[in-house]
């Protein structure tokens, strides 16, 4: 089987240049460089896009945001630095009957699906550390099973969360000289890796953001994540999956390549500009790599294949398949 | 109560995409998950080119709410006091399909409650080949248009319509991506059973 034609290949960008306006140019959009001299940046059919990010100083114009609400075009707006500040949504009139079966969910079924999710991201764990050659993580198969048989979403966060302990344990193993994973911090990161991490799991929340948006499902309203205001929980919790497979594979790539090193970050653990352009551009091809998916067994990107995640969840939220079925590898 | 077409007009060519893939079309209806594929952009802009030449009588409304169908025909030739519609379509593949058919027979259905006499032949024009095709109306493409009525008309957004039939309609289909069929095929086997898409064991 063959992956259908690339409608999500190219469908995001990432704007960084300072001083650049987005605009509509005969029916493509254009990046162009107004506080500087270099004229148009860069083009795209407005067709293709789903999703502009952009950072720090690049605006808008007006014509530009009525075509991105017409073509369901969604804005997110970050920091130079990458911390998120808020996104455009575009309004798309067809969401009642989605958005109604996403509410009308049971415990049950919200349990059926973030037990999915878990498992899924348990396994996920499992094949990163048996990739990178660390063994001995039958602990992490035992919590496996004991997320597929959770009878409550307590129990189920509690595996969850024991899971992720045993597993960034076992974390630092994976990385070249020179790193080392002591314990995972957040709010700030308390060291330079843990800053990736963060950074990482924040550009993947978007792209996850951005495919439920896409697919009218509501970001805010999780199935495992408790409500928080402002919190996107659904985003979170399909983001699980992905976190070891994706972000954290990423970031060990990133410091074993030596593509990031110690020096290009800030004194408060921030990558430094350039350094962070380099990251968004790194990120950005990683979402691109293409890679054989495992259920369907076709060469897919990963940023298609969380939006067919994104629908699949669509489809079991709406009933139209029985269950959902999370994005795992086996080795 | 969930929605439905019960107290709908049908618009003849939901016809069309109903004989297309009637899941195709319930993504549509209910979903708008089917894109905006080039042939339809590519179609409206030919239509609107076409439209201004003169002659013929072009872009009429009818409906009818005893067949419960409603609809635009693009043009209406005619010849020694006949009326027949035609239809206009792009045809890639340089031929025309019997969903083709079926959206002329509404139209012809249309037309004749509204002259009150009967109309028993439609053309169906291709521009990419030029072609102009007299089609005959049968009995047996009225009562297929009935039935798609009745089916749409009863369609309801809980009960999805199975994968088609024949795969080969899905290459050129822009609902694949969200429709999935040979993936869902693959995740959840029991949904392709007798459909296009049931295979035999896995490799």
């Amino acid at each position: 089987m063959k992956a259908s034609e690339g409608m999500f290949d190219e469908s995001v960008i990432f704007v960084t240049k300072q001083g650049t306006q987005v605009r509509t140019d005969e029916g493509r959009i254009v990046v162009w460089d107004v506080d500087g001299d270099d004229g148009e940046l860069a083009s795209y059919p407005t067709e293709k896009l789903d999703t502009i990010n952009v950072f720090g100083g690049v605006n808008f114009s007006t014509p530009f945001v009525a075509r991105a609400n017409e073509h369901g075009i969604v804005l997110n707006y970050f920091t130079q630095n990458g911390k998120y500040r808020g996104s455009f949504v575009p309004e798309r009139n067809t969401i009642a009957e989605i958005r109604r079966a996403q509410y009308a969910l049971s415990d049950d079924d919200e349990l059926d699906l973030a037990k999915a999710m878990i498992a899924g991201k348990i396994r996920n764990a499992r094949t990163l550390l048996s990739r990178k050659g660390v063994h001995g993580t039958d602990v992490l198969k035992d919590l496996g099973v004991r997320a597929e048989n959770a009878t409550n979403k307590d129990g189920l966060r509690g595996t969850e969360g024991e899971a992720a302990e045993r597993y960034f344990n076992r974390l630092d193993e994976t990385l070249t000289d020179g790193w080392t994973f002591e314990k995972r911090t957040k709010r700030p990161p308390e060291d330079h890796i843990n800053s990736l991490l963060s950074l990482t799991y924040v550009m993947m929340k978007n792209e996850v953001l951005s495919g439920l948006r896409q697919y009218n499902l509501d970001p805010f309203l999780g199935v495992l994540h408790a409500d928080r205001h402002g919190r996107p929980s659904l985003a979170l919790d399909l983001q699980e999956e992905f976190r070891p497979i994706f972000c954290d594979a990423f970031v060990t790539r990133l410091v074993n390549r030596g593509v990031i090193t110690h020096d290009d970050f800030t004194a408060d653990n921030h990558l430094a500009d350039e350094a962070f352009k380099t990251y968004l551009s790194k990120f950005d091809d990683y979402m691109q790599e293409e890679f054989t998916h495992p259920h369907f067994e076709y060469s897919v990107s990963r940023r298609k294949a969380i939006r067919q995640q994104v629908i699949l969840l669509r489809k079991t939220m709406t009933g139209e398949m029985d269950e959902y079925h999370a994005l795992t590898f086996d080795r | 109560m969930k929605a439905s077409f019960r107290d709908e007009l049908v618009p003849v060519s939901a016809l069309n995409e109903y004989v297309y893939c009637p899941r195709r079309f319930y993504y549509q209806r209910y979903q708008d998950e089917i894109g905006t594929p080039y042939e339809l952009v590519d179609g409206r802009s030919k239509h609107e080119r076409q439209s201004r030449r003169g002659g013929w009588v072009r872009e009429r409304y009818f409906r009818s709410n005893d067949l419960g169908l409603h609809g635009k025909i693009d043009l209406v030739e005619s010849n020694d006091e006949t009326l027949t519609p035609v239809e206009r379509k792009r045809a890639e593949s340089a031929e025309y399909y019997p969903s083709d058919e079926v959206q002329l027979a509404g139209y012809c259905m249309l037309l004749e409650t509204a002259l009150d006499e009967s109309v028993n032949v439609g053309y169906i024009y291709l521009y990419s080949t030029d072609q102009r095709y007299a089609i005959q109306i049968t009995e047996n493409h009225r009562k297929t248009v009935r039935e798609i009525v009745r089916h749409i008309r009863t369609m309801t957004v809980d009960s999805i319509p199975p994968l088609t039939d024949n795969p080969s309609k899905c290459e050129a289909c822009s609902a694949r991506e969200y429709c999935m069929p040979e993936e869902t095929a693959m995740l959840e086997p029991d949904k392709a059973k007798g459909t296009g898409f049931e295979r035999e064991e896995r490799r």
